[in-house]
């Protein structure tokens, strides 16, 4: 085994446990066990950390302290909050839809845990290099929604029915543009398989600088997919409490909680796998271990934006929200699918290919911007206009 | 990884490409002009065009996309009609558009999309494009029914229509997946050639698929939904279903079961007979007593639907072709019979009542005479185009030694023969006590332009039918 | 034989769910009975290896139609919790005739049918870029022609909603 390469650790494994005298299906059963239960404690373990991180984060910009008394600079606190979630009582409503109800925070959990199987850590290291990756992604995601949609129907709870709501009209509105970002990735790379996709970005062609313009559209869905600031109608406090699990108290909001930091996680990583080249970085073909290294700062590059934006951004009117998704970003997503799928079609050198396709991002980010500002311009003076009539 | 596109020349669906584009922009267009007339213009000059393609594929040799179009002779005829349906259905809607004043610009997109789909159905060889198709037209239809909002009739055939109108399509998918699985093949050569004896899973199929088909073209006991909708619906678009919606379903469903099932006529020829005097009869005795026209007009379609299926009952040459004939008369004259009830509908109302009939010849005589005519066609009077049409067909059964099924066909025509003369009876009578009533009509321009070329065909086609019969033998030769 | 006691468990699953999704008498709980009946069909497609198909049949039934369904019947008020019983008078002389019908059909497809014996061959590498090339090949026209479809409903859904103007 050479521990600078993870991908000679199956092989070495199976020939030790296969030399005990185990049969082939059991050596890989027992294997399979492993790695989805490292795999599983490796996201757990993350969140510990991203919560607190967020925490702090949060309270650095609103200069604040943050949680600083369990552990050393409060690194604890949310092993502690943990605790205190576990041992709490657990409560069904009297009136909830006790199958539904109880399901619902399994689902989510098991809707995001289901997407880190093709997440690549490194050089061939991923649960399963699926050759339909990126739809398996958007297919399991999906079972998220319905996650939601069953909690927030079983609470028997007004507010948790209107999260529901929004539940669905948010992600579905937002559904349609991340994919479309994804299927630009898709027709460049040729491949719906995330490995792959992470190859085609060598050589520092991360699709980043191919494509700002879909980047900064993923960015954007991502943030509604995950109900982050300023997409976060779901739980917006002031307006319905805290959305579709209202009612849940204890491990099983626990459960839900989880669900939210995993899907920052899983779209952050996501984000870094599509457009910041994933495990590349200096070596990381030669010395495998160092992807790791690569893919774990991209992914909390992405992450810290993302705190970035939640900690200082108002939030949308739902309004505003679902006509942002479905007057700027649906078509620009379109816009861009077509302009990356025509320029593909030319047949260029990969040169003039890389900087036609920047140049056609740019324009699409520009003319766009172009767009919002006239109408947020006009958005400002329509009122005025209303009084003079 | 390279992938190589597959070349395929998409020149034989020609003529539903102009119309698509025509209606993607009359969407447009709707979207930045202000004067809605023109888009009823444009989707007109849409149909032209494409009516110039449909004639420039008939030119040159047939064209074939893979095994899922065609544009044969056949195909070009059912083009021809249904493109003349359109036409006259986009001109007879004309005013109450504008009257309407409401989401124009859907109604005419709608409506070329409803084109669309027939003249698809038309072309279609595979039962995957004819499913695609019959949705595309069952969906426009749908919606082109619920179009009058303000009336609560309009929703509710709406509403009636899609429920049964989505029963039907499961039926008619069911039906092609057992076919699939006992031939194999999907393509309607493919089928023709693998299905052999049958058997039991290929019978169940294709027992679907009629199903599927006989609730498009409104067969006995499928027709149910017929009277409703066309009663709800805006008296325009009964006119465009009643004539377009048949002629494309008959069109898919004369190729199916004559090239996917010629070899089994033994089988389905008695089936499909039995069908066509269930039909007939069951509409022209509902008809006898119907109060409201288009109530009326509907159960008549019903029945002519039965004359209809009479040629393919046949299963002969002449049948396929006096078919085809016979839906083209058909057109004509229930367009213009449907045109007569839109002038003669009280605003708002969406229907006319018989009992308003009354009198109306001795204000609007020409109005009366023009009715006149359609309802001497409709009932199969020489010389008009609807006698030939029957002609045909009821020749083609005692052709095919159905002569039994040609003398119900003549009794069903002379009992049907009461309702269309009640109709023209009522219009002429001189009643003393309803006759002084002013009968509301509205004359608009166009409207009556696109009456007066129904009728003019509705003569022509009767004065000159061997040049018609002609083009549908020619149509009806791929069968072979 | 492992793979038969899947087979076994993941169609009994379908069936079960199936039968809840006409039996139980909350219209909401049923849909969310048909969630899990998608579910299991994936599940099969996965078993026949027809991986793409099942990505596909979770992320259209499961992700797309079922929510729309569910959403449906949560705007539609008074559906919301209520009992609503799925059953009229006949419900008894229904499942006679349903269950004599699954008999008839099930001695039908077992013992009257000749089946063909297919024998299955390897997924072929790249099945899903074949799948591609048919679409945009000898089935350009229905995909195509599809999407037409598409376009009539969505115009269709704005005309039927969209508020009346006054």
């Amino acid at each position: 085994m050479n521990l600078l390469d993870p991908q000679t650790i199956a092989p070495w494994f199976i020939k030790v446990v296969g030399s005990l005298g185990l049969s082939a299906f059991w050596t890989q059963l027992i294997w399979d066990v492993i790695g989805s239960v490292s795999l599983v404690l490796f996201a757990i373990v993350s969140i510990l950390f991203i919560v607190w991180l967020e925490r702090k984060f949060a309270a650095r910009v609103q200069d604040r302290l943050g949680p600083n008394r369990v552990g050393p600079y409060g690194l604890l606190q949310t092993i502690a909050d943990t605790i205190k979630l576990l041992t709490k009582e657990d409560i069904t409503p009297a009136t909830a839809d006790r199958v539904s109800y109880n399901i619902a925070p399994i689902l989510a959990v098991f809707s995001v845990f289901m997407v880190m199987v093709v997440i690549p850590f490194a050089k061939g290291v991923s649960g399963a290099d699926l050759n339909v990756g990126v739809l398996y992604i958007t297919a399991v995601s999906s079972l998220g929604i319905m996650a939601a949609l069953m909690a927030g129907w079983s609470s028997d709870n007004k507010y948790a029915l209107i999260g529901g709501f929004r539940v669905v009209a948010q992600l579905l509105s937002y559904e349609v543009p991340m994919v479309m970002a994804m299927v630009s990735v898709v027709l460049v790379s040729g491949s719906m398989s995330l490995q792959k996709i992470v190859g085609a970005q060598a050589g520092g062609r991360w699709f980043f600088w191919v494509m700002p313009a879909v980047f900064l559209l993923y960015l954007t869905t991502a943030l509604a997919e995950n109900e982050r600031t300023p997409f976060d109608l779901l739980e917006a406090d002031s307006e319905i409490v805290a959305g579709y699990h209202i009612e849940y108290g204890g491990i099983k909001f626990a459960w839900f909680f989880l669900t939210f930091f995993l899907n920052t996680l899983f779209l952050a990583s996501f984000a870094a796998t599509f457009f910041l080249g994933g495990w590349r970085g200096p070596f990381a073909e030669q010395v495998p271990i160092l992807g790791f290294v690569y893919y774990f700062l991209k992914t909390t590059l992405v992450i810290f934006f993302m705190m970035w934006v939640r900690a200082t951004w108002p939030r949308l009117r739902i309004d505003q929200m679902m006509s942002f998704a479905w007057k700027v970003l649906v078509p620009t997503s379109l816009v861009l699918v077509m302009i990356t799928a025509i320029i593909l079609k030319l047949g260029l050198s990969p040169f003039w290919e890389t900087g036609l396709l920047l140049i056609s991002n740019l324009a699409v980010i520009l003319v766009v911007l172009g767009f919002l500002g006239r109408a947020l311009r006009l958005g400002i003076e329509r009122p005025k206009r209303r009084v003079v009539a | 990884m390279t992938i190589t596109m597959p070349s395929v020349s998409l020149m034989p669906y020609l003529p539903e490409i102009i119309l698509l584009v025509t209606a993607l922009l009359v969407l447009l267009v709707d979207t930045v002009w202000g004067d809605k007339r023109w888009l009823v213009w444009l989707a007109f000059l849409g149909t032209l065009v494409s009516g110039v393609a449909v004639w420039w594929l008939a030119q040159g040799p047939t064209l074939q996309l893979q095994d899922m179009l065609t544009a044969d002779a056949y195909a070009l005829f059912i083009d021809m009609v249904v493109l003349i349906v359109a036409a006259i259905s986009l001109l007879l809607a004309y005013d109450w558009l504008i009257e309407h004043n409401e989401q124009q610009g859907e109604y005419v997109a709608l409506l070329l999309f409803a084109t669309v789909g027939m003249m698809t159905m038309g072309a279609a060889i595979n039962v995957v494009t004819i499913f695609v198709a019959l949705e595309i037209l069952s969906l426009s239809l749908y919606i082109l029914t619920g179009f009058a909002r303000e009336r609560l009739t309009s929703g509710e055939a709406a509403l009636k229509y899609f429920l049964l109108g989505a029963f039907a399509s499961a039926f008619f998918l069911y039906g092609a997946a057992l076919l699939y699985g006992s031939s194999g093949h999907l393509d309607l050569i493919g089928i023709g050639q693998n299905l052999g004896t049958g058997g039991l899973m290929a019978g169940a199929g294709v027992a679907l698929l009629l199903v599927g088909f006989s609730f498009k073209v409104a067969l006995a006991p499928f027709h149910m939904w017929t009277p409703d909708v066309y009663q709800g619906a805006p008296t325009s678009v009964s006119a465009f279903m009643s004539v377009g919606a048949k002629a494309a379903g008959f069109a898919a469903f004369l190729r199916f079961f004559q090239v996917a099932l010629a070899g089994s006529y033994a089988q389905w020829g008695p089936a499909l007979a039995a069908l066509a005097v269930l039909t007939m009869t069951w509409g022209n005795l509902a008809a006898l007593r119907q109060e409201s026209l288009k109530r009326l007009l509907a159960y008549s379609s019903i029945a002519h639907a039965g004359y209809a299926l009479v040629g393919l009952a046949a299963g002969n040459s002449l049948g396929s072709s006096g078919l085809l004939f016979y839906l083209l008369a058909y057109a004509f004259m229930n367009l213009g019979a449907f045109g007569v009830a839109i002038m003669l509908e009280k605003p708002g109302s969406g229907d006319v009542m018989m009992s308003s009939l009354r009198g109306t010849s001795r204000q609007h005589p020409l109005l009366a005479a023009t009715m006149a005519v359609f309802m001497f066609s409709l009932a199969g009077v020489p010389p008009l185009a609807g006698f030939f049409g029957k002609l045909y067909v009821f020749g083609a059964a005692v052709e095919a030694n159905m002569a039994w099924l040609a003398i119900v066909g003549v009794i069903n025509s002379a009992l049907s023969a009461y309702y269309y003369l009640r109709v023209t009876v009522l219009m002429y009578m001189r009643d003393e006590e309803a006759g002084e009533e002013e009968v509301a009509v509205s004359k608009p321009p166009v409207l009556v332009f696109a009456l007066v070329v129904a009728l003019f065909f509705v003569v022509i086609v009767g004065l000159w039918p061997s040049v018609w019969m002609q083009m549908a033998q020619q149509a009806a030769l791929i069968f072979g | 034989m492992v793979m038969r006691v899947v087979f076994v468990v993941v169609s009994l699953f379908t069936l079960v769910m199936a039968f809840m999704v006409v039996s139980h008498p909350t219209l909401f709980s049923s849909a969310l009975y048909l969630v899990a009946t998608f579910l299991g069909v994936a599940g099969l497609y996965v078993l026949l290896e027809a991986d793409f198909l099942a990505v596909v049949q979770v992320m259209i039934y499961v992700g797309a139609v079922s929510i729309l369904i569910i959403f449906a019947i949560m705007l539609s008020r008074g559906m919301m919790g209520k009992r609503t019983s799925s059953h009229n008078r006949q419900a008894k002389w229904v499942a006679l005739a349903s269950l004599l019908l699954a008999i008839l059909l099930l001695y039908f497809i077992t013992v009257l049918m000749r089946w063909p014996a297919v024998q299955a061959g390897p997924v072929p590498a790249g099945a899903i870029q074949m799948l591609g090339q048919d679409l945009v090949g000898r089935y350009v026209v229905p995909f195509e022609v599809a999407s037409v479809l598409l376009l009539v409903a969505l115009v269709g859904a704005i005309v039927l909603a969209r508020e009346r103007e006054i």
